[in-house]
């Protein structure tokens, strides 16, 4: 007995270097994203209020390049304003009897505007902190997009605080299409460029060209149809496959992310319990 | 607890902090990321307990794991390089008992061990980490670069910090 204790004291450091090395690994290969538990990630209260707090300061930084982004797009919202007040006077004249304003609470998305406090795009799992969480409304699995484009999906939400998964991580799929084109493909990133990413799957009778806008299907209750991520930079056939792969450059510019929508889908409850009445009709 | 101690506790706060919040975000070339705070396991005296760095390691890279959503892979890397620290001193220092002081640091070890010594952290460091983080993705020749750039500039910045933690007094000598 002796001998062994003094076997155990000698190697001492080897076993707790073994433990540790486990204690690591274990960490590491059980990550899946979706299991983590809030205080292992940076939606923690420590390290949220920490990042709040820098963000406060450096949130100034990157304004100028965000009130352009916001010039821009007001500009594009405007004429789209212009269009559709043009359209609306038309058809208001044909359907005169038929007009009626709809309210916004019947809409079916709605936005939680949020301030980014953790942020990063060279790792090969990128993950975003966000300063709202379950009491500002917020839930796992909803879409979250900035001023030009998608950003990612929530995925472990805390009180105040929530972590996102980044588009530049491999863990996100995204199903989208070519603007104006029916077929769709998954968006992934590949780790390399964090201002690019790879559209699988294409079916190859879609037709595009290079600078072509790709934007999100809509098929899920994630994201609504339409949401703009970005331009084709380049395009090729898989080798005896009958899909494309085309290069993608997003229009987020993920190294200056300030503040987010998080997309709240009123009917994504009806639509889940419509899904799963469907699927317990198909088991009998 | 000594001076030492808190002083240590201070210094890991300060670059666990610099760490997440400054130099994760930086990303020269796309490629070079800095990894400052592994300098608290370079500093720690020689004569400490092997148990006590590997513990110190541990919790360290846990800490910047849990504030990066890297969870794992800093701490295992932190533990295999406190693990490491005692045979790559050895391969420089042959006989300890030369040392002024215990903590490695310019004053004790001179210029060009200490260089040596600071290189070698970093770049064992820096492979393991980017060796972790490539399980997913496998590009030879980037991960190489990204190797080699993080751990000059790693080792720049960590000279740097070294000049701002020495009292003017000793500088002159």
């Amino acid at each position: 007995m002796n001998e062994l204790l003094k076997f155990f004291v000698k190697y001492s450091s080897w076993f707790l270097f073994m433990i540790y090395v486990a204690a690591g690994c274990a960490l590491l290969f059980s990550s899946n994203p979706f299991q983590h538990h809030v205080y292992l990630t940076s939606a923690n209260v420590v390290s949220s209020e920490v990042y709040r707090g820098a963000n406060s300061i450096t949130s100034y930084f990157s304004l100028r390049d965000i009130n352009e982004d916001l010039q821009r797009r007001n500009s594009d919202l405007e004429l789209e304003i212009y269009r559709l007040k043009e359209q609306l006077r038309t058809a208001d004249q044909k359907l005169y009897a038929d007009t009626m304003t709809v309210d916004s609470a019947l809409s079916r998305y709605h936005f939680i505007i949020a301030d980014v406090i953790n942020n990063s795009i060279n790792h090969t799992h990128n993950y975003i902190t966000i300063e709202k969480g379950r009491l500002d409304g917020i839930e796992p699995e909803m879409g979250v997009m900035d001023q030009n484009g998608i950003v990612g999906i929530v995925n472990v939400v805390g009180d105040h605080t929530a972590r996102l998964i980044s588009v530049l991580n491999p863990y996100l799929r995204l199903s989208c299409k070519v603007k104006g084109a029916a077929q769709v493909g998954s968006l992934v990133w590949d780790g390399k460029d964090p201002g690019e990413a790879i559209l699988e799957e294409l079916p190859k009778h879609a037709r595009f060209v290079k600078g072509d806008t790709v934007v999100t299907s809509g098929y899920s209750t994630v994201f609504p149809e339409g949401v703009p991520i970005g331009t084709i930079l380049s395009g090729q056939r898989d080798r005896e496959d009958n899909f494309y792969t085309l290069r993608v450059k997003l229009f987020t510019d993920f190294s200056t992310l300030s503040t987010v929508r998080v997309i709240r889908d009123n009917m994504k409850q009806e639509l889940q319990t419509v899904e799963k009445e469907l699927q317990i009709k198909d088991e009998f | 607890m000594s001076k030492t101690t808190l002083q240590f506790i201070l210094l890991s706060l300060v670059l666990v902090l610099a760490q997440v919040l400054v130099f994760n975000h930086i990303c020269l070339f796309n490629l070079a990321v800095p990894m400052v705070f592994i300098y608290v396991i370079v500093r720690l005296p020689i004569t400490l307990n092997t148990n006590r760095v590997l513990t110190v390691g541990f919790f360290l890279g846990l800490v910047v794991d849990i504030f990066s959503d890297t969870l794992g892979m800093n701490a295992l890397a932190c533990t295999i390089l406190a693990m490491v620290r005692r045979p790559v001193i050895r391969l420089y220092v042959p006989r300890e008992e030369d040392l002024t002081r215990p903590e490695p640091s310019l004053q004790s070890l001179g210029t060009p061990v200490y260089l040596k010594y600071l290189l070698t952290m970093s770049l064992i460091y820096c492979s393991l980490i980017f060796l972790i983080e490539s399980f997913t993705f496998f590009h030879p020749l980037q991960l190489a670069l990204r190797i080699v750039s993080s751990t000059i500039l790693s080792m720049l910045l960590m000279l740097g910090i070294d000049s701002l933690m020495t009292p003017r007094s000793e500088k002159r000598l």
